[in-house]
């Protein structure tokens, strides 16, 4: 049951014996991937309109995904593309465009009332920078995990493949299970949000062209005095 | 994968609700057909359950589904409440103008996630089946769209239960981390009361658990919930759901976590004893009866988690005889409140009860003997049912735990008493309608007949149970 550890392992670059031209290329990619990465990042909290701020997430996400890719989490890679760009970042926008939020200015760095929450921001963000710089300090003295570890990687078969081969055999009953769950959310949401409306009228060509005079023209008496009620 | 014929009524069932979804699709205005077709599926999946009994146990799924004696007879248990419940609410479902195709499929989907559950051998199996279950339940709850009241139920159990479903994966992922396996078989080998990760976890999966079948502390959404849905679906949350959800606490406290009995033995204890006081005495003021059989069936848990206490056989399936005989009082009941309707109007209060002896003498007598039976007063199930829980608490000497429950039958005798009191004594009101469509009188028949002559051979159900044992 324990192949979860499998998975997920990164590939150790001590391992791997590529030539030097390949690391020189390996590396031009990720600066570049990784810039892309972090000035959209900047975008999405600075530029004003919040339709680009949802775009500059987007291209955030599909490049952070090639760095996925680029250290052998093929799988990881795609999933993100798919779930994150492929669903969320547009449902975002589609939330964006009918909240019509776009007309809003960014206030944070025009008006003068918006620096008040400068000083929680600034602390929020110190937080999060030692944060990292723990979290960096212990990658570089961690123990050595990777080097003892007994879990053999078969270079050759990827990610996908290996989660595949589990996915399909022994989680077989889980999969199909989740795809029941799938379709009762479906089914739910298109019950509790669909509604029949009545008195709609809706244009039928038989109908209008297999009409008679018979049907719709009436001879009617009408009395003095009194009129006649027509269409109550 | 050899034996994958143990798992054909939940293949069948699965398979149906596409075939279902695709008749709604492609045939105007069949939601009759559907509602039909529905309970003919449960039928059939009762029927292959039947065909392929499982005498001995089987591993499915690398050992993560488990047919055997307790999963086959409450797969039995669940289906039948499940037709039974379908059956006595067609009518309902009709009138209050909620029958569409998705109600029945719902249902069958949630029936589904039950019949996972309960066979469940793993986590994450258990996991991805009480989520199928509750996903549909949500749905169901709010289904009634033009009532206030629905929706704002479907809200309550959604916001609830996700948390408390979050609970419970937390403590899944503790138990995972600390044991080394989602394996209920390889948990129970490697868990140890040493290890503090354990008993948080345990904990943190019997609240998530409590949460499921409404246990005082964990029940406040409960009368919310029951009063607000359609009573269909009233019933179904009454009667159907607690079934996995009570095997799934068998299978949680005797498998894995059998050998840290001393740990959550406390916690059952006050769990049970809490709500066998709180549904005694809250259900006292109540003016709904919806309501009112929600704070019912918090006490009545409280009774089938007292014998689950224990730690023994016996009382493992003296809790199983009782829900059985639970399932079938709030059936009973349920059609009679099915059966207050004038004009196309249901009616849910006491007062709307008074007098019905003089106007409905049959509906009253049957009304008369679910509620003697709910209040435990022989010569009715209900009073075996309690008495079978009372004998094996006070076979393990837990004495506390008896005279406590026999004092809150005690107290909630007052209760039903006191609807039969207003039932036979009140002044007349004004008559309901005599017609009521064959299901519903079947149903009622069928159940208060069970209720009322249970005594003549008490030994039928308890020979099947008593094949059940876990430890």
């Amino acid at each position: 049951m324990a192949i979860g550890g499998k998975i997920f392992w990164p590939l150790i670059s001590e391992q791997i014996n590529h030539t030097d031209n390949t690391m020189i290329a390996h590396t031009i990619f990720f600066y570049t991937f990784s810039l892309i990465a972090i000035i959209s990042s900047i975008l999405v909290i600075v530029s004003k309109n919040t339709v680009h701020s949802v775009f500059f997430l987007i291209l955030d996400f599909i490049s952070i995904s090639c760095l996925f890719i680029m250290i052998g989490a093929e799988f990881l890679g795609m999933i993100m593309l798919i779930v994150y760009v492929g669903a969320v970042a547009v449902l975002f926008l589609f939330v964006v465009m009918m909240l019509n939020v776009a007309q809003q200015k960014n206030q944070w760095f025009e008006s003068r009332v918006g620096y008040s929450h400068m000083p929680l921001g600034l602390i929020v963000g110190l937080v999060i920078l030692l944060e990292l710089i723990i979290v960096v300090g212990g990658w570089k003295y961690k123990p050595n995990l990777i080097l003892t570890s007994s879990i053999s990687i078969d270079q050759k078969v990827t990610n996908t493949h290996l989660i595949g081969n589990v996915l399909y055999t022994d989680y077989i009953h889980l999969f199909q299970l989740s795809g029941m769950i799938l379709l009762v959310a479906m089914i739910g949401a298109i019950v509790l949000t669909f509604r029949k409306r009545s008195g709609i009228k809706r244009q039928s060509y038989t109908k209008q062209i297999s009409r008679e005079r018979i049907e719709s023209v009436e001879l009617v008496e009408v009395k003095t005095n009194e009129g006649v009620k027509i269409d109550d | 994968m050899n034996n994958l014929n143990f798992i054909y009524p939940e293949i069948f069932i699965s398979l149906s609700i596409l075939f279902l979804l695709i008749i709604g699709v492609f045939k105007k205005k069949s939601s009759d057909l559907v509602f039909t077709l529905s309970v003919v599926i449960l039928l059939i999946a009762l029927g292959i359950l039947i065909k392929f009994p499982s005498d001995k146990e089987f591993f499915l799924f690398s050992d993560s589904y488990k047919i055997d004696q307790l999963s086959t007879f409450m797969k039995i248990v669940t289906l039948i409440s499940g037709i039974f419940v379908l059956i006595s609410s067609y009518k309902y479902i009709k009138l209050a103008k909620i029958i569409d195709i998705e109600y029945p499929v719902l249902i069958l989907a949630s029936i589904l996630g039950m019949l996972v559950m309960i066979s469940s051998y793993d986590l994450i199996v258990f996991y991805v089946g009480l989520e199928l279950q509750t996903l549909s339940l949500y749905v169901l709850a709010a289904f009634d769209k033009n009532q206030r009241n629905s929706s704002e139920a479907g809200l309550k159990y959604f916001v609830l239960s996700a948390l408390s479903s979050g609970l419970l994966l937390y403590g899944c992922s503790l138990i995972y981390g600390f044991t080394g396996s989602t394996n209920f078989a390889l948990i129970s080998e490697n868990i140890f009361s040493s290890d503090y990760g354990n008993i948080f976890g345990i904990v943190f999966i019997l609240v998530g658990l409590s949460f499921k079948i409404s246990v005082v502390p964990f029940h406040m959404w409960a009368p919310d919930v029951y009063e607000g849905s359609p009573t269909s679906v009233t019933l179904f949350f009454a009667v159907v759901p607690k079934v996995a959800a009570l095997t799934v606490f068998i299978r949680f406290l005797y498998v894995p976590f059998f050998s840290l009995i001393e740990q959550w033995q406390s916690i059952i204890i006050f769990l049970s004893l809490a709500s066998m006081i709180f549904g005694a005495i809250s259900a006292i003021g109540q003016k709904n009866l919806k309501r009112l059989i929600a704070f019912s069936s918090i006490g009545h848990m409280g009774y089938a988690l007292a014998a689950l206490s224990v730690g023994t056989n016996s009382g493992i399936q003296s809790s199983i005889i009782y829900l059985c005989i639970y399932l079938v009082m709030n059936i009973g009941f349920f059609c009679c409140l099915f059966m207050l309707k004038r004009e196309n109007i249901f009616f849910y209060n006491l007062e709307d009860l008074a007098g019905l002896s003089k106007n409905h003498p049959v509906i009253s007598l049957c009304l008369l003997i679910i509620l003697f039976s709910l209040a435990g007063i022989p010569p009715t199930a209900g009073f075996f049912a309690k008495f079978y829980i009372f004998i094996s608490v006070i076979e393990e000497s837990m004495y506390f735990l008896a005279i406590i429950g026999l004092l809150s039958t005690v107290i909630s005798a007052f209760y039903y008493l006191k609807i039969i009191k207003i039932i036979y004594f009140d002044r007349p009101k004004e008559q309901y309608d005599k017609e009521n469509d064959l299901g519903l009188k079947i149903s009622l028949a069928l159940s208060t007949l069970l209720i009322l002559l249970y005594f003549i051979y008490p030994d039928s159900l308890i020979n099947l149970v008593s094949k059940i044992s876990i430890i």
